[in-house]
């Protein structure tokens, strides 16, 4: 019983300082377990406490406190009940309840008191005096006899709770000490079991509370309590060297995971090393650590499971904090692995940390935070790791939770999750990660760098999903790996391909990195795709790709083959938008290609449509178009943002412009000449038309310095004929860094360009100039044109063959011959004015169809039966006649027509 | 400058208008063509106001002053203020002060726009008997005097006055291009001593341009006219594609409400054969509101422009047709 005494009062006589009475706590904590199995001292224990706040309530007058313990009591004292049935009720508690009786009724008495007391408190007075009478009337003998003993030996009593006062810090002995750790313990460790809710944790906390403000008068508020309860925990690594070494090690573990975790985490490092360490008042740091203790005794794999769910069913919540809930996992990884508790579970909690790292941030626009981005990496390495490692792990997103084997035994670990779903998340991530970094700094490279990560993960999981994964998943995976690919330049099969001995550095890249060329991984990959797969979606964007990696690399009629039996042009407009964007981007590749091998008019075919829109940085992803708000609010502008293409896939958009630009000056100028006179001329681009008037109506030309007057220049020269001037214009130093040099095959390209402008200078020059010439010696043209007689004999006889020049040839003389049939530009004139004179006429037709109400006019007039108005009847004829004469002088007219324009 | 005189043109004899003669004086044509060589450049036009008096029936025109070239940028110039401003000092040095119209150089003969008939509707509107007189540079500079003078019709007038150019407005006035404007013989006078000199000089000029007498103008002018003539084709398409999509609508929004009306009339038997009220009428127009009407003036005009163009066109090729017939038959007797 004294031992009761002692440990019942002894916090309330307490006069050590907080740090003395701390130290024994904390090597205390670590018999704990060998003290749990006496049932009876746990009891009491929990029973003495609570007196113990009771009569603290009781020393502050504080009655709803009081009476909330008093219930607390009362509770406790019936789970005792066997033992106290065995034991006898015990003296310290009737001594409570007479005490508390006594207590209130005096404060019952007490009128002046009672006015001075709060509401609340007013009415926890009556409520438990009307309890404890109630209840006290259980215990009527006992009370009776106590106080019979308390009245005829005053002495005795004061006596030895004095002694209890008296003793010190040394008298408490550990074994004194140790009941009162493990009480502590106890409720936590029924928490953990049961489940229960917080409010047995705060009352919990609220003893800490008490006690503390027993030993230094701190305020009594839940933080206060809390950290002080962190300084206990904390400190009990400086000294606590009397722990098992394994334990040590564990926790040493525990907190190199969180350094990973916290910014502050360094600096928990150096508190472990020695010393003290500033605490951070992180009360999830505290929360959690006391959790994984009281586990730390009975840890298997139910509770590891239990405690997981725990945590996840906090998930989501509103309050929950989600730093702290990954902290937590860390902590479970740990004690998992610490207590071999297999990879089944270990596989769980991974798949479990990695959820909730994506569910940190909850706005989706947002994007991972660099550590957390980097925890998110490692994660999935280790999880991949245990994979490789352990064959018998099956995981799947069917796995019911209920059929899952967590538990080491014979048969193969199930896990529920899907680890492809969380590369592709991570992917996602990293191009939100990318889309979010300015593009101009530095952190945008180191970000780049882990693309090498991201794709060393995807490889892996690639590996294991071929040997595992279902086809459906290897078709996802596949489309991962082709995302990350497609777009790279293979500068090393480049280099291969064009037999080029590079010097012995890059001989050695090549020899470091042995891997199969991109183009190759992309065939393997696509083809699986093509015959796999089952979704369109994967497949349209795996031709896409595919046509991307091959008009990349130069293959243009690969590209072009592939682009056409897809059929992609004809329902790409059903698809999503980000599919979108990756068709616009494959088209333009493919104009570029196209360019490159000189397929001039196929380049401007694939780029007219991004380009005559005005908006290819929209469509290509690159950018958002400054647009008034009344045309996409707020939220649009979200999800446009998010559909961004991150910037080391971007197409150069001034690449891209001069490629279309010059590719239409090349179809566009000697077009023009052609059709000079021609009414119904159609212009082949607007964009370029467009460039050329904003080129006109400069007040001033000044050399050009754009890349865009820089072609409208070119085409001027090139319009006369003058094709060494355009020449200069497209091909110079300018030029050359803004766009030219970006092309992998460089020079071959300005070989193609130069030779294209020579041609097309050639046909421009015949076009304009035939009408002043009576006969051209093509061994002339040749020599102005710097290019081969053969060529120039055939560019001549493809232009005649196509009717586009009124020529001969002559062949011994090796001259052009002129025909004049040409019209004059008076002829041109008139024979349009007889069109537009038809189209008049055809349109005041339809006026007197109108009229009439019978169509056709003049057409079916000699069928016609109805009776008509003469003079309307007389009109008709006489525009008829004039039309069917103007038609027959218009056939003449067309032939000659005809004949200019092909 | 061969005929000074009478470069006239014998014109539809105006019914009953007031004017139905002008005569000009001679101070007043160069007036015109000085300010032109000064001021007009190319397809610019130069405008001025013409003074004078009427005499009977015969407008005397006897003096002019041009309208100055002013640029988009003052906008401060006052055209009236300088206009009353320019007839005060003219009457303080005692000349013909009355207003009796306005010229205007063309090019190529075009001139039948809507500017011209608002402005000339305005002047016949405020002074029954002004006049406009068109002035051809281009046929001047080569060789002969192009200068005319047009009125309104009282037609035209009477429409311009009700502002209404709908197509039935039109059709009720029975008004054709050919009936908007009037032309009145012009009459150029001088005084005698001006005669004397002119005979005089016509006897010393020397015979060198004669021989100008078979160039054949340059093409140029014909390919300009061909031009401005397609121009106006173009124009005039687009009106009649405008009124045909007009009549179409207008078709079917009467079919439309004919329909209506139909179905309306069907349930109001019906409701009266069943006892009920009939439905109450409901303002027809509100529901069909007629397509708009595309104003049919700007047709006219260009159809008259068309004419002026074809009249141009057909005395320069006429022209040019005997030119080349003469010199056939000279070539043919030299050889």
């Amino acid at each position: 019983m004294s031992r009761f005494f002692a440990t019942g009062s002894d916090s309330e006589s307490e006069e050590s300082s907080s740090a003395d009475e701390i130290t024994p706590k904390a090597t205390g904590t670590t018999f704990s377990k060998h003290i749990v199995c006496c049932p009876l001292r746990f009891r009491f224990e929990e029973l003495t406490n609570i007196i113990k706040t009771i009569r603290n309530a009781m020393k502050i007058r504080d009655m709803s406190k009081c009476l909330e313990e008093f219930e607390q009591l009362y509770r406790a004292f019936l789970k005792s009940k066997t033992i106290v049935d065995k034991e006898g009720v015990p003296q310290f508690y009737i001594r409570l309840l007479a005490d508390l009786e006594d207590y209130l009724n005096q404060l019952w008495e007490d009128k002046e008191g009672k006015k001075k007391m709060n509401k609340n408190n007013a009415k926890a007075l009556s409520t438990l005096r009307q309890k404890i009478r109630k209840y006290n009337k259980d215990f009527e003998t006992e009370i009776v006899s106590y106080k019979e003993v308390l009245n005829c030996s005053p002495n005795v009593i004061s006596s030895s709770s004095k002694s209890d006062d008296d003793e010190d810090v040394t008298a408490k002995s550990l074994m004194k000490k140790k009941p009162q750790e493990e009480e502590k313990k106890a409720p936590e460790a029924s928490k953990f079991l049961k489940g229960e809710s917080e409010s047995e944790e705060d009352e919990e906390s609220e003893d800490w509370g008490s006690d503390s403000v027993d030993s230094g008068g701190e305020s009594e508020d839940n933080e206060g309590a809390a950290a002080s309860l962190a300084v206990v925990f904390l400190k009990k690594y400086v000294y606590g060297d009397k722990q098992p070494e394994r334990k040590k090690d564990d926790r040493r573990k525990r907190h190199k995971k969180m350094e990973q975790v916290d910014e502050e985490a360094d600096e928990e490092g150096e508190g472990e090393e020695g010393g003290w360490e500033k605490v951070k008042g992180g009360v999830p740091l505290v929360k959690e650590k006391p959790k994984m203790f009281a586990k730390g005794t009975e840890i298997n794999n139910a509770v590891v499971i239990k405690k997981l769910n725990e945590i996840l069913q906090a998930r989501g919540k509103k309050g929950t904090d989600r730093s702290a809930q990954i902290e937590l996992f860390h902590a479970l990884a740990g004690i998992s692995n610490e207590n071999n508790l297999g990879e089944g579970i270990l596989v769980k909690i991974k798949f479990n940390i990695i959820a909730s790292l994506y569910d940190y941030n909850t706005n989706l626009a947002a994007f991972m935070k660099a550590e957390m981005w980097k925890k998110c990496l490692e994660c999935i390495d280790e999880l991949l790791d245990i994979l490789f490692e352990n064959s018998n792990i099956f995981i799947g997103e069917n796995i019911a939770e209920d059929s899952e084997n967590l538990a080491i035994s014979d048969q193969p670990f199930r896990v529920r999750g899907c680890i492809l779903t969380l590369v592709e998340r991570m992917d996602e991530e990293f191009t939100k990660i990318m889309q979010n970094t300015d593009p101009h700094s530095q952190e945008y490279v180191d970000n780049l760098k882990d693309e090498g990560r991201v794709c060393g993960i995807i490889d892996r999981l690639l590996q294991y999903l071929e040997s595992k994964g279902s086809t459906e998943e290897v078709c996802r995976v596949y489309l991962r790996r082709i995302m990350h690919t497609y777009y790279k330049f293979d500068y090393k099969a480049h280099r291969r391909s064009l037999g080029l001995q590079g010097e012995t550095k890059s001989e050695q890249d090549q020899e470091e990195s042995e891997g199969e060329d991109s183009a190759i991984i992309m065939d393997r990959l696509c083809k699986f795709i093509y015959a796999k797969d089952r979704t369109d979606r994967i497949r349209t964007c795996a031709i896409l790709c595919h046509i991307y990696h091959h008009a990349l690399h130069s293959r243009w009629y690969q590209a072009r083959d592939l682009m056409l039996m897809s059929h992609l042009q004809d329902n790409i407009q059903h698809a999503d938008p980000p599919v979108q964007i990756l068709y616009n981007r494959t088209m333009v590749q493919l104009g570029i290609c196209a360019f490159r091998q000189g397929m001039i008019k196929d380049a401007h075919n694939a780029l007219l449509d991004i380009q005559s829109s005005g908006r290819a940085k929209e469509l290509l992803g690159q950018g958002l178009l400054m647009r008034n708000m009344q045309e996409r609010n707020a939220e649009q502008e979200k999800i446009e943002k998010r559909r961004q293409v991150p910037f080391h896939m971007h197409i150069n958009l001034e690449l891209l412009e001069c490629v279309y630009l010059v590719s239409a000056m090349l179809l566009e100028i000697p077009y023009m000449a052609a059709h000079e006179f021609d009414a119904r001329r159609r212009m082949i681009s607007k964009q370029f038309h467009h460039q050329l008037r904003v080129g006109e109506r400069q007040p001033l030309l000044g050399p050009p310095e754009s890349m865009r007057e820089h072609v409208v220049a070119a085409s001027k020269a090139m319009k006369m004929g003058d094709w060494r001037t355009c020449h200069s214009f497209i091909i110079n130093e300018k030029m050359n860094s803004k766009v030219w040099d970006l092309f992998p095959e460089t020079q071959r390209v300005r070989e193609m360009l130069v030779r294209k402008i020579q041609e097309e200078s050639l046909r421009t020059y015949l076009f304009t100039y035939s009408s002043v010439y009576d006969s051209i010696s093509m061994a002339t043209l040749s020599e102005m044109f710097e290019l081969e007689l053969p060529t120039v004999h055939s560019i001549i006889s493809k232009m005649i063959i196509n009717e586009e020049l009124m020529a001969s040839l002559d062949q011994p003389t090796q001259t052009v011959v002129m025909h004049r049939t040409e019209p004059t530009s008076l002829q041109n004139m008139t024979l349009q004015l007889a069109e537009k004179l038809g189209g008049l006429v055809e349109n005041n037709e339809r006026v007197f169809d109108l009229k009439q109400g019978v169509y056709g006019g003049y057409f079916n007039r000699g069928t016609r039966t109805r009776p008509r108005n003469l003079i309307k009847d007389h009109f008709q004829i006489k525009i008829n006649c004039g039309y069917q004469q103007r038609q027959n002088y218009q056939r003449g007219g067309y032939r000659n027509q005809n004949q200019s324009s092909y | 400058m061969g005929s000074l005189k009478e470069s006239a043109v014998s014109g539809s004899n105006p019914l009953d208008s007031p004017v139905k003669q002008i005569q000009i004086d001679g101070l007043v044509v160069l007036k015109i063509i000085k300010h032109y060589q000064e001021e007009g450049q190319g397809s610019e036009v130069v405008q001025g106001v013409l003074l004078g008096l009427v005499v009977e029936d015969r407008l005397e025109i006897t003096n002019c002053f041009p309208f100055p070239q002013h640029t988009e940028d003052d906008v401060d110039f006052d055209e009236v203020q300088y206009q009353m401003e320019m007839m005060r000092s003219l009457r303080h040095v005692n000349i013909d002060h009355l207003h009796v119209g306005w010229y205007q150089s063309t090019y190529y003969g075009s001139f039948v726009s809507r500017a011209l008939l608002d402005s000339q509707f305005s002047y016949q509107h405020a002074i029954e008997e002004s006049v406009v007189l068109i002035y051809d540079p281009i046929k001047t500079a080569q060789g002969s005097l192009c200068l005319k003078a047009y009125r309104l019709t009282p037609k035209l007038m009477e429409i311009c006055k009700e502002k209404d150019f709908s197509p039935e407005a039109l059709k009720k006035a029975c008004i054709g291009y050919e009936h908007m404007l009037e032309e009145v013989p012009i009459v150029i006078k001088n005084s005698h001593l001006i005669n004397v000199l002119l005979l005089d000089l016509q006897e010393k000029s020397t015979v060198a341009d004669k021989h100008e007498l078979l160039n054949l103008s340059s093409s140029n002018h014909l390919e300009k006219s061909l031009q401005l003539l397609m121009d106006r084709v173009d124009g005039m398409s687009q009106e009649i594609v405008k009124y045909n999509t007009y009549c179409r609508n207008l078709t079917k929004q009467q079919q439309q409400k004919q329909q209506y009306l139909q179905r309306r009339q069907q349930e109001n038997t019906q409701r009266q054969s069943r006892g009920e009220p009939p439905l109450p009428e409901e303002d027809i127009n509100k529901m069909f509101k007629p397509p708009q009407a595309p104003p049919r003036m700007d047709t006219l005009l260009i159809a008259g422009q068309v004419n002026n163009y074809c009249q141009n066109i057909k005395a320069f090729t006429s022209q040019n047709l005997g030119k080349l017939f003469m010199a056939e038959a000279l070539q043919g007797h030299s050889s």
